[in-house]
């Protein structure tokens, strides 16, 4: 499991592109930032059709939106064939392109335990062609092709559980994170950067423009997800292990999560309990999995 | 010099080897399949140093994977045939667009059935790949080696994809020479990738995409010109290795055979050239006049072999193993426009066959000749195109 991180152990050096593409407030630059100031700059950054992608100043390994895992292997074979595995293989892609259209090929990369790590900015929908569903996107929330109206709720299915998915491929390391919490985020970056096999953090990126909130608030609107327990911060060691990171003595209502964001502003008093009482079930089984230090699916 | 019985996915697999492959990815598909099974017996037995065999869960990612080793620089190759090309296809065109020379056999089953022709290739005509046509399991392996040196040539820097006949080639053992690996090494020099993206090593354009920088059409341009260079890549690549491994592939283009003196020439790719061989020898015993081109690149078009050829002969007869239904055979749209600029144009004649793995039989070809023959004669063209 990581270690806990020093901000004096944090890196001074900046390794993306600034000023950037990205709008204002924009979660997933954060994370980019964050990620890649760790991992320093002997990487191939691997990048597929994203929203934010022309971030840092790394040599980039561009491949087709669909097979993302499959660039990675090719890379991280590629430098063990010609001896360079001092160069390590990165990615950094969306929620389309690892929960939905790439997740066959990054399934194979995980079951071959290919030498990668995959860092996933997670804003819940498709935002390079602005703002689609993605299996991301949680429910009720409302997107250009989950317009609320009287046939609709936003969308209907619940959030795929990926961090799940892919620690049931048995592979060696798979944490969720927040770009609230950069602590935790780049102390999971640094122990993940040199652990040998498949790696992925996936890092909750709130995009101001897809979930409806103002852009100075991005990192409140992240803590938030956090603290309500809706978007839980852990880890999990060869599909077994697992700690929660970040346990308060009593979760906030997820109504204060929900509430600030344009994405829900239809949701009606039931379906904020609705999503209440799904949080808690999950919250316990994460307190219990965390107690026992094994994954509970 | 040492000989083996082997057959044309073996071939395949022993010229990966010669070459020094060192990063293979493939998706087993029917009639490609035990290639995959040779390459993953060479990684297990460690007779190729260094070499990664990755078996992926799909022939997507079995593209992409060779495509982003060949990027990060090492030598890539991958294999597939008929519904795992098409699968294929899109990352095909961001390897043609990247300029990575990655090389590709196409095992080929047609489009609709498991059996062989050409129509799995031929769908991918307009992604910027050179296209070679093979017809024995000899020729498979020299090609192997040879398309690393076409398509790795700084006048090229293009993927190469050679295609060979399922069953008939895939499955059938043949008598092999292979060349010494110290000879293959000193004609194959090791991969060097362009851009280098290693990050000690990596040019400033592997940074970034660089989206809406300079002319968007220049990347067109210079790909086009790429693969028209690619012509005198082939040439001079195929005239060196028969200078030193005593083995030709015509000009690397096309193969003739018995045209001196014909009056009328037919065309075939892969394994029908050698049906046609044996039918070409026929005619003549009865007189008739007729030679065989195989055209060995289709991309790019042997065009000014064909307006040479043109010279001396009165008709030619097209015969393309597959068919863009509503338009025809695309050997014949290539030959037929390459001869338009001609002052004096002669009868080209289009046949259709062997479609879905049907049989090609030497009568058949005779039929071609004669047609082709008749046309050559008389000038006319009854109907220029016809099924066999």
């Amino acid at each position: 499991m990581s270690q806990r991180l020093l901000r004096t152990q944090i890196p001074a050096e900046e390794l993306i592109i600034a000023p950037g593409s990205t709008c204002q407030g924009c979660g997933a630059a954060i994370t980019a930032r964050l990620v890649f100031k760790v991992l320093g700059p002997n990487i191939i950054r691997h990048g597929i059709p994203a929203c934010p992608d022309h971030v840092t100043k790394h040599p980039r390994q561009g491949s087709v939106f669909e097979a993302g895992g499959a660039s990675l292997t090719g890379t991280a074979r590629a430098l063990k064939a010609i001896g360079r595995t001092d160069v390590k293989a990165v990615a950094l892609f969306g929620d389309g392109g690892v929960y939905d259209i790439g997740l066959q090929a990054l399934s194979g990369a995980a079951e071959r335990n290919e030498n990668i790590l995959v860092v996933v900015k997670d804003n819940e929908a498709y935002m390079n062609t602005g703002g689609q569903r993605s299996g991301g996107t949680p429910k009720y929330a409302e997107t250009s092709t989950n317009p609320v109206g009287p046939r609709s709720r936003g969308k209907e299915e619940p959030k795929k559980n990926i961090p799940m998915i892919f620690a049931a491929h048995y592979v060696p390391y798979i944490a969720t994170a927040s770009i609230a919490f950069p602590e935790d985020l780049m102390a999971k970056v640094k122990y993940a950067k040199d652990v040998e096999g498949f790696r992925m953090i996936i890092v909750s990126s709130p995009c101001p423009v897809a979930w409806g909130f103002d852009p100075a608030k991005t990192i409140e609107i992240a803590r938030l997800g956090v603290q309500t327990g809706v978007l839980p911060i852990y880890e999990i060691l060869n599909g077994v292990s697992f700690k929660l990171n970040y346990k308060p003595k009593e979760l906030k209502p997820v109504s204060e999560f929900l509430k600030p964001q344009g994405r829900f502003r239809h949701i009606t008093e039931a379906e904020i309990n609705e999503i209440q009482t799904e949080t808690t079930s999950r919250w316990q089984k994460l307190l219990k999995a965390d107690e026992l230090n094994q994954v509970i699916l | 010099m040492s000989y083996e019985v082997m057959v044309g996915n073996k071939a395949t697999a022993v010229g990966c080897k010669l070459a020094r492959v060192q990063v293979a990815s493939a998706y087993p598909i029917t009639p490609q399949t035990s290639i995959t099974e040779y390459l993953s017996e060479m990684y297990a037995s460690g007779e190729i140093p260094n070499f990664e065999f990755v078996n992926v869960d799909g022939e997507l990612s079995a593209h992409v994977v060779a495509q982003a080793a060949s990027a990060a620089g090492a030598r890539a190759f991958t294999c597939t045939g008929g519904p795992g090309l098409l699968y294929m296809h899109h990352p095909m065109c961001e390897t043609a667009g990247k300029r990575l020379p990655l090389v590709m056999a196409v095992v080929h089953r047609g489009n609709k059935s498991m059996q062989p022709d050409h129509s799995d290739l031929m769908s991918q005509q307009f992604l910027g790949w050179i296209h070679l046509y093979l017809e024995n399991a000899q020729e498979i392996l020299d090609t192997v080696i040879m398309a690393y040196k076409i398509a790795e040539d700084k006048r090229v820097r293009l993927p190469l994809a050679f295609g060979y006949d399922g069953y008939v080639l895939s499955y059938t053992a043949e008598p092999v020479e292979i060349p010494p690996q110290e000879e293959v090494d000193k004609f194959l020099p090791p991969y060097e990738p362009i851009p280098n993206i290693l990050p000690d090593k990596a040019d400033p354009e592997s940074f970034a995409r660089g989206w809406g920088e300079g002319d968007p059409m220049k990347p067109w341009q210079q790909h086009h010109e790429a693969l028209v260079n690619a012509e005198a890549v082939i040439r001079e690549v195929t005239a060196d290795w028969a200078k030193k491994f005593g083995r030709s592939y015509g000009n690397g283009m096309i193969e003739t055979y018995r045209v001196e003196g014909a009056e009328a020439i037919i065309t075939a790719m892969g394994t029908i050239a050698g049906t046609a061989m044996a039918a070409v020898d026929n005619l003549w015993k009865e007189g008739k006049k007729v030679g065989l081109v195989k055209i060995r690149s289709f991309i790019p078009f042997p065009r000014k072999d064909f307006q040479e050829l043109a010279e001396k002969i009165d008709a030619i007869g097209v015969f393309d193993r597959s068919c863009q239904p509503g338009m025809w055979g695309p050997s014949y749209h290539q030959v037929r426009s390459t001869l338009y600029d001609k002052e004096d144009r002669i009868p080209v004649l289009g046949f259709i066959g062997g479609l879905s793995g049907k049989e090609v039989r030497v009568t058949d070809i005779m039929k071609v000749g004669e047609k082709t023959l008749e046309a050559a004669r008389s000038g006319k063209l009854e109907f220029p195109i016809q099924w066999v």
